[in-house]
């Protein structure tokens, strides 16, 4: 399959399912759902496939699509995970307005992200940038309210990153003249220190401000909570991601590997943000009392692993990275698709502090829940352990044991923020309210199926896709690690997780068999429980509130976002500025024409002083 | 004791038996231990296990399918990390990714306990669960830096291999650099086993026994198990890291003995100290040591 | 102590844990309370029969009434018993449980406890010392043995007849029938 004819494919499926939406709105989804499955087959099918096709010229610039393995198994993600938001989509916006717009919008987004993966040179990148950015933005506030605001902020720190990455391209191409990776990456390894930090600076900003690395992260928290939830879980899965894709570009193919290794001081400063970015994150999500910012957060701290396995710059960090980018992916659009259909089925509660005991009305997306935190937490047998396990070893052994420690410490905190999520929505007592809460809707129970296959299929046979990354970072120019089904098997320290499984197997075989040996339980309701012999209170009998209070004093210091309060306070400030400038405008005639006499008068005294 | 000539599926299933037993053995010598130094007689040693046999023979309740479930994971879990940690000669599950996989499966048995008893519908066992993942973010900042250091020190993720260096050389309690990250880890040793002055998780007269509030017959017998379990793999790892493991099973055990006493002489004497007090001592005085620990080994390459 | 009888351990394992292995519920309730502390603590070593307090009913199979029960009592009292995991020993502590003691014309406090929970046994005295405790576990142990301590079975058994005496102090019972009359037969 050509690159080209798969982009095609998405926006003809895209404009074709909008316009078909002012005909018959069921028509409208089934082919949103169709075009999803096409894409994703189109990209299965092509594994393996390697080419590079030019597409025209624009401006007197070639634009020019490739297709290789890291191409590839992006593009798998980003159709797999669109696919399902598309399915859930179908109950979620079922009978709401602006649909048209939405599903337009979606497969616009799905595009542009495939165009990104499929470009061949910077140019076609940016443009797919922009469209996919453009496309965010009208999604992010399609709810209006509090969701402009957090599109407008998404979008000023999108453009401001889109045009320091316009900045970068135009210095690439006045340094070589051509923008095409292919011709780019001969050039790697012939730079000076001035002008690859330069390239570096530039780049890093507008893929920051995307991958949402500290300090550029104040859009990610707002915009994730206010967009709806199928939208979100796309958000957080793979456009975050799109960040992370050009930052291989840049490091791996641009620079090259060996020119990066001789920038210890920026790469210094890199890992001190991916270790803030792994921190702090976490402990701001642990006072979180809505789920969906929770969440939120959360993304920012696993973006932080991301980055911090990617600029590390060894072969098995960047896989681990990499690994964890598909790994994250899978889980976290999980995550927001199950809060997604609570939230649908309490009437858009999701507050943790009002829900409790859905696990009794909702089991199924329970589950979903409790196999996204374990994979989120990175419990061994889900696929978050192998690819945290790769990292930490590769930061363990490259000499680097306080970046591991942030990363160590970082698990710990999501093992906090995790429980509180999966306690406050599914355990406890059951609210009076919510008693008759039903289950989730077909259509939103499929994809989250969908997504938990992969969390517990890679965890125990990570060898599954840790083949396909292995081709990746040889290209990228690393040395090739030996994989096996189920685990890595080199020889500092192989992980191999058909024994864990084992182990875990047996034990609880062991305990099934300890338990046999008691009686058979009663199964009571949740009103028989304990309270010292008086009467349950119902709906206080609960607690959510204040889930840390011991510890919220205690991290409160490090839950400070200072660079929020920074921007907020810059934007404050530049609109005083600008407001005292406008009272030039004062809308008066009289004024105006002072201000010409007096502009004319000047020009008169300064002509009569000159010719003297 | 030649216990290197057994076939590893033997030693496989011997494992956890003779851990479980050992774990019943701790407990009994904990109850007998306080009582002594409270300077009453004490129950006898195998009280545990006719405690948990009583347990066993009592009718539960349940109160769902998580519930019933999440028990069994946490006994899973506590069994499964057995196998990887080398109990004097009997070597761990090779091949299995070292210390981190220990580390995470750890993670395995409070989690199960945490949404088991979260279906409960009890805030007492909300509470009890919330104070002991914060006593664990407490104790895991020190602990963390520890580790970190023997790896770096050692140069290796295994635990095996790190153990055969300390059998080789010497403990790694009396080495130099070492002898810091020792002394935090000896300073968390309390709340890593959950005893006095770190008991806040299973408070009974707070939170009427936190998370086991709803607990009764097998359910409770299982939990019982676990905890002995806990106390059997936290002890057999410091021994390990610190104190170099052993060339055979019975010093192992005498050495695990040794630290048990020790951490008991304290719990017997300590009141409780409330979350927000142990977190913020843990985050002090133990992590600065380990900290200082881990600046020494980075530094002395 | 008759602990060491290997056979009887090994014939009815059951029976013999129960007896060594009673975790009181610390319902502390009347006068009679003041009498557990000092018997669980250094000077009348109560760990030494294997009577230890527990946290909660459910973790508990006996349950010690120490002093009058007064009507509101009364329904915590029959709330923790049926929280209780079976086979569970309930023990009278003083006299006012048993006919009503010192306030035999109260207005407020209940005379006869065996009509509304099952007790194994009393202990009498206006307070028994802790001694009085020990006598009486080393009773219910004896009791247990010769499986006369069925006061559960007995509660499943007349359950509808000690629901109808609950029912008539209290009024109509907050919560359903905790047996229903099929599970007898």
């Amino acid at each position: 399959m050509n690159p080209q004819i798969i982009v095609l494919t998405a926006l003809t499926g895209a404009v074709l399912s909008w316009l078909s939406g002012y005909i018959y709105s069921r028509l409208r989804d089934i082919l949103a759902g169709m075009t999803s499955v096409i894409l994703v087959l189109m990209i299965s099918l092509s594994h393996g496939y390697s080419c590079s096709f030019s597409i025209g010229t624009f401006m007197g610039f070639p634009l020019v699509m490739q297709m290789n393995s890291l191409s590839w198994i992006f593009a798998l993600t980003i159709s797999a995970v669109t696919l399902c938001a598309v399915i859930f989509s179908y109950s979620y916006m079922h009978g709401k307005e602006n649909n048209g717009l939405y599903y337009f919008m979606l497969l616009l987004v799905n595009t542009a992200m495939l165009g990104i993966v499929f470009s061949g040179d910077f140019l076609t990148l940016f443009i797919f940038w922009e469209i996919m950015s453009w496309a965010t933005f009208l999604l992010i506030s399609l709810k209006k309210g509090k969701a402009l605001e957090a599109g407008m902020k998404y979008i000023i720190m999108s453009v401001f990153g889109s045009m320091a990455m316009l900045g970068g391209i135009l210095y690439i191409y006045s340094l070589h003249h051509t923008l095409v990776f292919s011709k780019l990456s001969a050039f790697a390894g012939t730079y000076q220190p001035g002008s690859t930090a330069a390239i570096l600076i530039l780049f890093f900003i507008g893929f920051g401000i995307k991958h949402a690395v500290i300090p550029f992260h104040s859009w990610l928290p707002p915009a994730h909570s206010e967009a709806v939830s199928p939208f979100s879980s796309i958000l957080s899965g793979i456009l975050i991601k799109m960040g992370t894709y050009g930052f291989v570009v840049i490091i791996y193919i641009v620079i090259g590997l060996k020119t990066f290794l001789l920038f210890a001081g920026f790469r210094y400063i890199l890992h001190v943000l991916a270790a803030m970015t792994i921190i702090v994150p976490t402990f701001i999500a642990l006072r979180q009392d809505d789920a969906k910012r929770l969440l939120a957060w959360s993304t920012v701290a696993q973006a932080g692993y991301i980055m911090a396995g990617i600029v590390f710059s060894t072969g098995l960090s960047v896989l681990g990275g990499l690994f964890h980018f598909v790994n994250h992916a899978a889980f976290k659009a999980l995550l927001f698709l199950a809060v997604g259909a609570v939230e649908y089925r309490t009437n858009g509660v999701r507050d943790l502090n009002r829900l409790g005991g859905l696990i009794k009305r909702m089991p199924l997306t329970f589950s979903a829940v409790l196999i996204g935190v374990c994979g989120l937490i990175g419990v061994p047998l889900f696929n978050g352990f192998v690819s945290k396990w790769m990292l930490y070893k590769s930061l363990i052994m490259g000499g680097s044991p306080l970046l591991a420690f942030a990363a160590l410490i970082g698990t710990w905190g999501t093992v906090l923020y995790s429980y509180k999520l999966i306690h406050n929505m599914f355990l406890g007592q059951l609210p009076r309210e919510y008693k008759d809460v039903e289950k989730a809707p077909l259509s939103m129970r499929i994809p989250m199926v969908l997504l938990a296959l992969p969390v517990v299929l890679f965890g125990i046979m990570p060898g599954i896709v840790l083949r396909w990354l292995n081709s990746v970072i040889v290209s990228l120019g690393f040395k090739s690690i030996k994989i096996t089904l189920w685990g890595i098997a080199s020889s500092t320290g192989s992980v191999h997780m058909i024994y864990i499984a084992a182990a875990v197997l047996g034990g609880v075989i062991v305990a099934l068999l300890l338990l046999s040996l008691g009686k058979k339980p009663i199964r009571i309701a949740q009103e028989d429980t304990y309270a010292a012999g008086a009467a349950i209170p119902e709906d206080k009998y609960n607690f959510t509130v204040d889930f840390y209070s011991p510890i919220s004093k205690t991290i409160a210091p490090f839950c400070k976002d200072i660079i929020d309060t920074f921007y907020t306070k810059t934007a404050a400030g530049i609109v005083k500025v600008c407001s005292m400038i406008r009272k030039v405008y004062t809308g008066y005639v009289g004024t105006y024409v002072m201000y010409i006499i007096f502009f004319l008068a000047a020009l008169v005294i300064v002509q009569l002083a000159w010719s003297f | 004791m030649e216990l290197l000539n057994m076939h590893p599926l033997i030693v496989i299933v011997l494992t956890p038996i003779a851990a479980l037993l050992a774990g019943l053995f701790f407990m009994g010598v904990t109850r007998k231990f306080t009582a002594r130094i409270h300077w009453r007689y004490g129950p006898p040693i195998t009280q545990p296990l006719i405690d948990i046999m009583r347990m066993f023979s009592q009718r539960p309740v349940s109160h769902g399918t998580m519930f019933h479930g999440g028990v069994i994971l946490s006994l899973a879990g506590a069994l499964a990390v057995l196998l990887f940690i080398p109990f004097g000669n009997i070597p761990p599950l090779s091949g299995s990714g070292g210390l981190l996989v220990i580390l995470y499966l750890l993670l395995v048995a409070p989690l199960g306990l945490a949404l088991s008893s979260g279906e409960g519908a009890n805030p007492n066992a909300s509470i009890g669960i919330s104070r002991k993942l914060m006593l664990s973010l407490g104790y895991e900042v020190p602990l963390l830096l520890i580790l970190l250091t023997l790896m770096t020190r050692y140069g290796t993720l295994s635990i095996y291999d790190i153990v055969h260096a300390q059998q080789e050389t010497q403990w790694a309690l009396v080495t130099v650099p070492l002898f810091i990250s020792g002394i935090a880890y000896i300073l968390i040793l309390p709340a890593v086993l959950g005893i006095r002055p770190f008991e806040v998780v299973q408070a009974a007269q707070e939170i009427s026994s936190g998370p086991l509030v709803e607990y009764s017959g097998p359910y409770l017998g299982l939990v019982h198990l676990e905890h002995g379990l806990t106390l059997v793999i936290n002890i057999a790892l410091f021994v390990n890291l610190f104190m170099g493991g052993a060339q055979n099973i019975l010093l192992f055990f005498v050495k695990m003995i040794i630290i048990l006493l020790a951490g008991l002489s304290i719990n017997a004497v300590f009141p409780r100290l409330r979350t927000d007090q142990a977190v913020s001592w843990l985050w002090r005085w133990p992590a600065l040591l380990a900290l200082t620990g881990l600046i020494t080994v980075m530094i002395w390459r | 102590m008759d602990r060491n009888q290997l056979i009887k351990w090994l014939k009815t394992p059951a029976k013999m844990s129960h007896k060594y292995s009673l975790h009181a519920v610390y319902f502390c309730t009347g006068c009679g309370i003041i009498e557990v502390p000092p018997s669980i603590t250094a000077r009348w070593d109560a760990e030494r029969f294997g009577v230890v307090p527990a946290a909660t009913p459910r973790q508990a199979n006996l349950f010690l009434i120490t002093g009058y029960v007064s009507v509101k009592t009364l329904k915590a009292i029959i709330r923790t018993y049926e929280q209780m995991p079976s086979p569970k020993y309930s023990v009278g502590f003083g006299s006012c449980p048993i006919n009503g003691g010192m306030y035999w014309d109260s207005y407020n406090t209940i005379k006869h406890l065996d009509k509304y929970i099952p007790i194994d046994g009393w202990i009498a005295g206006c307070m028994p010392r802790p001694e009085a405790i020990f006598v009486a576990v080393t009773h219910l142990w004896t009791l247990i043995d010769k499986d006369m301590a069925d006061g559960y079975k007995r509660y499943e058994k007349h359950y509808s007849a000690f629901r109808a005496n609950q029912e008539q102090v209290l009024g109509p019972l907050p919560w359903p029938p905790l047996f229903s009359s099929r599970e007898t037969e």
